[in-house]
């Protein structure tokens, strides 16, 4: 497929069980635009122990890439982006369960706002507590970091903003911005290549914004090694941007 | 450095698209047709026009050493046409050769063998490793059915590549069991067997049918399948053992009951334990039986013996 579609791009490495939760989920979110939008799933096998077997992605319509030795989101994300072009991606974790009406809402702000290149979503924690609703950044090496993370979500008002970044566990781009930075920057080992595709875009002149309307579910960083990435990813992110983003607040 | 893959093929259009979707990155493609009647060539000639002809044989393994013939490049990479890679194969193995082909001829893949809709996790099932990359001129193989080739430089020539996170074969054997059983008759008949009758002891078959069902058996795995297909093997090395009498014009005495109590002699309960304790501690395994063959010169069969 390659046209004016969404192509929703879900990287995992096992965790089988959850992932169908998660394609459940987003399938049905998918379903909810799909009188105005056609849509296709690439599931992106990162070297999974066992491999996922494709007889069961392809009956539900799912197109399944696989890698044998683990490689970094940017470049999964990439490769699934060109294999797969559409007019928009949406980069989505394994751990996140979308509701239903997640997508409408996202597409439905991405549309409205002039200049909107991106757009993330709330996702809480299952405690009900907030994981994010927006990137925020703080002064030296603080960085950025989610805002309002942790607090209970009732207590954050349902807003829809205007972010300097927001995550790519749940993110709506644009091809034009996609094609025009060159999709995620592959030398991050696994980590805020998100962040810094925002910023990227920012200074392109894209607006990013986060969808608040609808709260999806989202575990976090439940794949194995995952976290011990992070660090040198935000030390890749540091070099780059450091003393280079607006201190919020 | 460049790498040339082969494909064998054999009325192989089922599956053949996806194997070569998978070798695009080849600086060579070769396709290698043993009198294909359904549209494998057709589907060949989308990826490739260099497409060679063999006559029709009882065994792929006889013709791989003809086709190496064909290729231009110093790396040669072969694959069967129920087989396919990953998506980053051609990335992973360019830097397989950039780090270790100074130091070595050869590369044994792990396998996944994909059997009656699952991935048979299992020991002697995995890690299964192949010989398939390798240097022109480096390697043989035998006309006979599914037996490791041999690396002509030397066993300390072959990188074993260990799992996890290594690049794998994906081997769609067999679609459900009928399947396999076809398959296992199909290929004990065509098989080549020792002329010589005083070669031939059943008891050897026996031992091998209690080693199949012993050492193949792994239900925390693999499940009641495991059971399954570890008595079809044994059943299987017993049948072999029946053809191959059979082929000898069965003017040697079977010697049927004599073969029983020996061939349970053959296989001592050790040699069972101790291929099941590294298959379930695998590095432990895998670095013991390195500095054996370090400390000892001992050389380990590469690959599997079935597949």
């Amino acid at each position: 497929m390659s046209g004016n579609g969404v192509t929703a791009i879900v990287v995992s490495k096992d965790l089988e069980g959850l992932l169908r939760f998660c394609l459940d989920a987003l399938q049905r979110a998918l379903s909810k635009i799909t009188s105005t939008m056609p849509h296709e799933v690439v599931l992106v096998d990162n070297a999974s122990g066992v491999p996922y077997l494709d007889d069961l992605y392809v009956a539900r319509g799912v197109v399944l890439l696989r890698f044998d030795t683990p490689q970094s989101f940017a470049r999964v994300n990439n490769l699934a982006a060109a294999r797969r072009p559409n007019d928009l991606y949406l980069l989505l974790n394994n751990d996140v369960l979308l509701e239903e009406d997640a997508l409408v809402c996202m597409l439905r702000l991405l549309n409205r706002e002039p200049g909107a290149g991106i757009c993330g979503s709330r996702l809480i924690f299952p405690d009900g507590t907030i994981q994010h609703c927006g990137v925020v950044f703080g002064p030296d090496k603080e960085g950025p970091y989610h805002c309002w993370r942790g607090r209970p979500a009732e207590l954050v008002p349902p807003a829809n903003g205007e972010y300097q970044a927001v995550t790519g566990a749940c993110m709506l781009a644009r091809r034009l911005v996609w094609e025009e930075l060159g999709g995620l920057d592959q030398s991050y080992p696994f980590g805020l290549e998100d962040i810094d595709f925002c910023l990227r875009a920012r200074q392109r002149g894209w607006r990013v914004m986060c969808c608040n309307e609808v709260a999806s579910l989202h575990f976090e960083s439940l794949t194995p090694g995952r976290v011990e990435l992070d660090i040198p990813s935000r030390r890749r992110f540091m070099e780059r941007w450091g003393g280079r983003y607006t201190v919020d607040g | 450095m460049k790498i040339s893959a082969i494909v064998h093929t054999r009325n192989s259009q089922a599956t053949l698209e996806r194997a070569l979707k998978s070798l695009v990155w080849a600086d060579e493609l070769i396709v290698v047709d043993m009198a294909s009647d359904d549209a494998t060539l057709g589907i060949a000639r989308r990826f490739t026009d260099r497409i060679y002809h063999v006559p029709a044989a009882p065994r792929v393994d006889g013709i791989r050493n003809q086709a190496l013939e064909h290729a231009i490049h110093e790396w040669i990479f072969v694959l069967d046409s129920d087989e396919y890679l990953a998506e980053d194969a051609g990335q992973v193995l360019r830097n397989y050769l950039e780090r270790y082909g100074t130091r070595y001829d050869a590369f044994a893949l792990p396998r996944f063998n994909y059997i009656a809709g699952q991935i048979i996790r299992g020991s002697w099932w995995y890690p299964n490793r192949q010989v398939r990359l390798f240097r022109k001129g480096t390697v043989r193989w035998s006309d006979t059915t599914h037996v490791p080739p041999v690396v002509t430089t030397g066993h300390h020539r072959v990188l074993e590549l260990t799992p996890p996170g290594c690049l794998h074969i994906h081997h769609r054997n067999y679609e459900d069991l009928r399947h396999f059983i076809r398959k296992q008759v199909e290929y004990a008949l065509l098989d080549r067997y020792d002329p010589d009758p005083s070669a031939f002891d059943f008891s050897d078959y026996v031992a091998r049918a209690y080693e199949e069902l012993s050492l193949r058996c792994d239900p925390e795995r693999d499940g009641d399948l495991s059971h399954a297909l570890s008595l079809l093997m044994a059943w299987d090395a017993i049948i072999r053992g029946l053809v191959h009498w059979d082929s000898l014009e069965r003017r040697t005495p079977l010697g049927y009951l004599k073969a029983l109590p020996v061939a349970s002699g053959k296989v001592p309960w050790w040699r069972v334990r101790l291929h099941h304790w590294g298959a379930r501690h695998y590095p432990l395994a895998f670095f013991a039986r390195r500095l054996v063959e370090r400390v000892c010169g001992w050389r380990w069969t590469v690959g599997g013996r079935k597949g």
